[in-house]
């Protein structure tokens, strides 16, 4: 065994111990119950029963008050902290960040701080006020994206929280703390119910929508069919909640992104398991990339694999050692295996090449020869750089942003209705709109040229060389394929 | 019968006119004290230094300034004590912040003043604690606070049942302080040197720190 293989052999082996070499059963919280039932917590719902008695009724109704967790251990702050604020003699903070709800649940917000999730504000900081202020203004980004994507929550100098930043349970929330993320975005404030954050509408709250049509894919998919009619079997309230043993009536969404299946160990990094990028112009297969202090980071095949040891950039522009990295393969093996409580290994593989199958396509047939064209357009500045000024970019933008979303998630969580849905909007956007905007901007010449090298001289666009062959699907002509045929008409 | 039979001999004319002279001046002055402590707790008196005009802005969108039963609270109905001699006294000592005024920071200017706003406030709740809240209940009555829901009055006979109005009712009326506990001049300052566009630390410069 050479030592590059060796090193790969000893990485893919650790990867597969982080996946999967975890106990069965949901992480038990380990720390004292000494630690918890604060005392000066105590008194704080005789207040609350009458001022604020829908959510002192929730947390009447939790887990968490049957385990005498009380309000202030959640909410206490120390008086340093940036929110930390008086309040009927305590010391308090309104912001549970994952730091807190860490100091019991330790497991959990380790895995979620390395996760796309707790990513959703720095991942796509530099690109979001590009849509947000050109389509939008600051109050959207306050009302909408960052309802979803977090907002950075301000802490003015009176204690008091920036208003255009609070109320948030964005999934990427920068709290004032400095830790990432938002529990309450899935569990809910005060009942924090694990029920709740199992259910499809926990992730679909977000996920929904032209850019994140998951709501439409997984409720028109088999998946969702099943999950509807079975609800009730569903053991939704279970403490452990393991595919087929636990429950088997359906999957949910969490059931293949984060569930415990078999020996898998469910985990809140919710985007470990997936193996492709799907929201980018061009999709691309990603390593996992795990650093020695936990931070995780995707990177593309297309980059270098990186090795063990060595230096490489975090999401928010830091460098990090890397400690492991999980191949996109491991990560498919990972998400198989949830598929395998219920399904062959044929199936499940022969479902995951018809997915990889319409990726592939999307991304050689209008991907890439979508983005080439706006690359040299933008380089020979027959584009402004400005993005969405002109009516290419916002065609180019659906294209792939919404149409290409919607075909290649539909496919990955086999919507059919979807999948065809989105690929033939991009279709219809690529042929329609693309072509004929770039046509304006490009000049018949050059337009002409990028044509003919990124469209016409592709086997995927081959059809648009044969204008004599005709189809009566627009009810004119015979059916035209084949040798000659069109000669008929 | 002359009017020294009925008296007692020491009480001679002299000692006579002089205790009506005295006590028409005392009863004189204790009715310029009244008019003084009621005239010197006027808005229209606090507010004669631009500086309380700077305290009265927030105050006049108060409910202490527009309540809806109509009943307005002027600056000494919360901040002046009750009764001619603790009034005097509280003006005696508020006095302090006429010198202030005068030989201390510039408190006209609204950047001097918002950074020393805190101090006042502070000191103004310590005022307002010390005092079991007199001058709040002088108007409310914790048994009467039955509010718009129906727990208003439950929480205050029962869970307020040891607490003085101060201690839960802050920031009602000028500019929001956080309580000194969980203050950070730092982040006060670098506030209200965005709120006026001016350069970082300057704050700091302008305290004298």
């Amino acid at each position: 065994m050479s030592r590059s293989k060796q090193t790969l052999f000893f990485l893919l082996a650790f990867s597969l111990f982080i996946l999967l070499g975890q106990s069965v059963s949901a992480a038990k919280v380990t720390l004292d119950p000494s630690s918890w039932g604060v005392e000066e917590g105590k008194a704080c719902v005789d207040c609350h029963a009458k001022s604020s008695s829908g959510l002192t009724h929730q947390w009447k109704n939790s887990a968490h008050a049957q385990a005498n967790v009380n309000c202030l251990d959640c909410h206490q702050a120390y008086e340093d902290d940036d929110d930390a604020m008086e309040h009927e003699g305590s010391v308090i903070a309104t912001i549970v960040s994952p730091k807190d709800c860490g100091r019991c649940h330790e497991t959990e917000f380790k895995q979620q701080e390395g996760s796309v999730h707790a990513k959703a504000v720095s991942i796509i900081k530099n690109r979001m006020p590009a849509l947000t202020e050109h389509f939008g203004s600051l109050s959207i980004n306050d009302a909408g994206c960052a309802k979803c994507h977090g907002s950075e929550v301000k802490v003015k100098g009176d204690g008091t929280l920036d208003p255009t930043t609070w109320p948030n349970t964005g999934i990427g929330r920068i709290n004032p703390d400095g830790s990432k993320g938002s529990c309450s975005s899935c569990h809910g404030r005060h009942q924090f119910s694990k029920a709740q954050a199992r259910e499809p509408s926990a992730c679909t709250h977000c996920h929904s929508g032209p850019d994140s049509p998951d709501k439409d894919v997984y409720e028109s998919s088999k998946h969702g069919m099943m999950f509807e009619a079975h609800k009730s079997e569903m053991n939704m309230d279970s403490d452990a909640w393991v595919v087929g043993k636990d429950y088997s009536a359906a999957p949910t969404c969490v059931t293949c992104h984060m569930g415990a299946a078999g020996k898998m160990k469910s985990t809140h990094d919710v985007g470990m398991r997936d193996s492709w990028n799907l929201n980018e112009a061009v999709s691309t297969q990603q390593y996992l990339v795990i650093f020695d202090d936990g931070d995780k980071r995707e990177l593309s095949t297309s980059d270098p694999v990186p090795r063990r040891g060595e230096s490489v950039s975090k999401i928010d522009g830091s460098m990090g050692k890397v400690k492991a990295v999980a191949s996109p393969k491991r990560r498919r093996g990972a998400m198989t295996k949830t598929c395998l409580e219920c399904h062959s290994k044929n199936f499940a593989n022969n479902a995951m090449l018809q997915f990889d199958n319409v990726v592939e396509l999307y991304n050689e047939k209008y991907g890439k020869p979508a983005q080439a064209i706006m690359q040299e357009l933008y380089a020979e500045s027959l584009l402004t750089p400005l993005p969405f000024d002109e009516p290419l970019e916002i065609t180019y933008w659906s294209l792939w942003h919404n149409g290409g979303t919607r075909a290649r998630h539909g496919a990955a969580m086999a919507s059919p209705s979807n999948t065809w849905k989105g690929m033939s909007d991009v279709g219809r956007l690529f042929y329609g709109q693309f072509l004929t905007q770039l046509r304006e901007v490009a000049g018949p010449e050059k337009s002409e040229a990028l044509i003919k090298q990124y469209v016409k001289d592709s086997e995927h666009h081959e059809w648009l060389n044969h204008p004599e062959k005709s189809n009566p699907i627009l009810g004119y002509g015979k059916m035209g394929y084949g040798k000659g045929s069109s000669n008929e008409n | 019968m002359k009017i020294n039979d009925l008296l007692p001999a020491f009480i001679t004319r002299h000692v006579l006119f002089a205790l009506i002279f005295g006590g028409v001046c005392g009863i004189g002055f204790i009715l310029f004290l009244i008019e003084f402590d009621h005239y010197t707790s006027t808005e229209e008196f606090c507010t004669s230094c631009h500086s309380m005009e700077l305290a009265a802005e927030p105050y006049r969108n108060s409910t202490h300034y527009k309540p809806e039963s109509g009943v307005r609270a002027s600056c000494g109905d919360c901040h002046v004590s009750e009764g001619v001699l603790s009034a005097t006294w509280d003006h005696f000592m508020g006095s302090k912040d006429l010198y202030k005024q005068m030989f201390g920071p510039d408190y006209d200017d609204p950047v001097v003043n918002a950074l020393h706003l805190p101090e006042a406030a502070f000191d103004a709740r310590k005022w307002f604690k010390k005092r079991d809240s007199a001058t709040c209940k002088k108007c409310h009555v914790k048994e009467a606070i039955y509010g718009d829901r129906p727990d208003t009055l439950q929480i205050h006979m029962e869970d307020a049942k040891d607490k003085t109005c101060i201690e839960c009712h802050y920031n009602l009326v000028h500019r929001k302080i956080p309580d000194e506990k969980t203050f950070k001049q730092d982040k006060w300052n670098a506030m209200i040197e965005e709120e006026f566009g001016l350069e970082k630390g300057s704050a700091k410069k302008i305290l004298g720190h």
